[in-house]
């Protein structure tokens, strides 16, 4: 894991929508920093200095030195809420993290070799059941991404957590046993051969009279 | 075309559609999305031929995800018939759509044509959308 990245913010004294509005308006998200038994502190950052990270899979695996007035706080982006239609980030959550203590924190999965994948060169679909998994580790032991090769895989195949292997401090922290990360599902134009006209992916209703 | 298997009342208030979309707003199962811009009522009709334009498009690869669902009845008062006499008969079933609801998603094709595909869809529907995907990893 990278170092952490340093973030200028800027305290704010009032909480509420109208407030948050206002922080928006000159340019800014409104943002929390809690955690670590303190009290919480209310902060705005710079919209144009996260623009760019915010919308990155990996945004919450990233850890960041706030400073706030002087004061440094080493935190974790926990969670980002957006605007349904204008997709910017309208509030960032932060938890504050000390090196030596044990998170939860969700990690993209990235796939590769699915060049060599003869499933898919023979027209499969990567069907990704789970895009992410919730891991425990520590701090400085995030991974970006966790990676799952998809080379020799055929058409049916599947993906499952057991065939995954994760670096030194880092196991996964779900309840589901086993589940299925990915298939390599039949391509529509095999599995419709026998359907005549039917269009591929059929709505449920049509599923359902069938 | 989509419509509920049964319901508990034949037909329902006109309503109207405010705000935007609270639920069904990010990304769930594939790389791309078709995003609504707009308020409006989607009928099965048009669901049903945008989701034609799009797997045709894809020439049958990749998997489609419908995220709305037509489940308000809409009745229609008979032609040329006077004022009152009661509710018109059930003719169609819409989906209210606010803004930011993902309508489609798609996954296993390539971004061209999953733009290309989510166009053709767009000339189906009666509303803006845009196209949203999935981000990769940044920097």
């Amino acid at each position: 894991m990278a170092n952490a990245i340093k973030l200028a913010a800027t305290a704010r004294d009032r909480a509420g929508k109208g407030v948050a509005r206002e922080t928006r308006r000159q340019g800014r998200i409104p943002c929390v920093i809690y955690g670590a038994g303190q009290a919480p502190v209310m902060i705005s950052v710079d919209a144009a200095a996260v623009a760019r990270d915010v919308h990155a899979s990996n945004f919450v695996t990233k850890t960041y030195d706030i400073d706030v007035g002087g004061v440094s706080h080493h935190v974790l982006p926990r969670d980002v809420q957006f605007h349904p239609v204008s997709d910017r980030a309208i509030h960032i959550d932060f938890l504050r993290i000390d090196a030596a203590s044990l998170i939860n924190v969700s990690v993209p999965f990235e796939f590769k070799n699915a060049e060599t994948s003869p499933g898919l060169k023979r027209g499969g679909a990567l069907n990704i059941v789970h895009h992410e998994i919730e891991v425990r580790c520590r701090p400085d032991q995030i991974p970006a991404h966790i990676t799952i090769d998809l080379a020799g895989l055929e058409i049916n195949a599947s993906v499952h957590l057991s065939g995954v292997s994760f670096p030194e401090g880092v196991v996964p922290h779900v309840s589901e046993k086993d589940f299925t990360i990915a298939t390599i599902a039949t391509p529509s134009a095999l599995r419709g051969k026998e359907d005549g006209e039917g269009d591929g992916a059929a709505s449920p209703a049509e599923a359902a009279k069938a | 075309m989509l419509s509920p298997k049964r319901t508990k009342y034949r037909k329902a208030h006109k309503g109207r559609i405010h705000g935007l979309s609270t639920s069904g707003t990010t990304l769930n199962f594939g790389q791309f999305g078709l995003n609504a811009l707009q308020p409006e009522r989607i009928t099965a009709r048009q669901i049903e031929a945008a989701r034609r334009a799009i797997t045709r498009h894809m020439k049958r690869q990749g998997r489609l995800w419908i995220r709305i669902f037509p489940d308000v009845p809409v009745s229609v008062k008979a032609a040329e018939t006077r004022m009152g006499s009661g509710k018109g008969s059930p003719e169609f079933w819409v989906a209210r759509v606010h803004p930011g609801r993902i309508i489609f998603e798609i996954d296993g094709v390539s971004d061209t044509i999953a733009h290309e595909a989510f166009a053709l869809a767009a000339a189906k529907l009666p509303i803006n959308v845009k196209v949203v995907a999935r981000q990769g990893e940044g920097a």
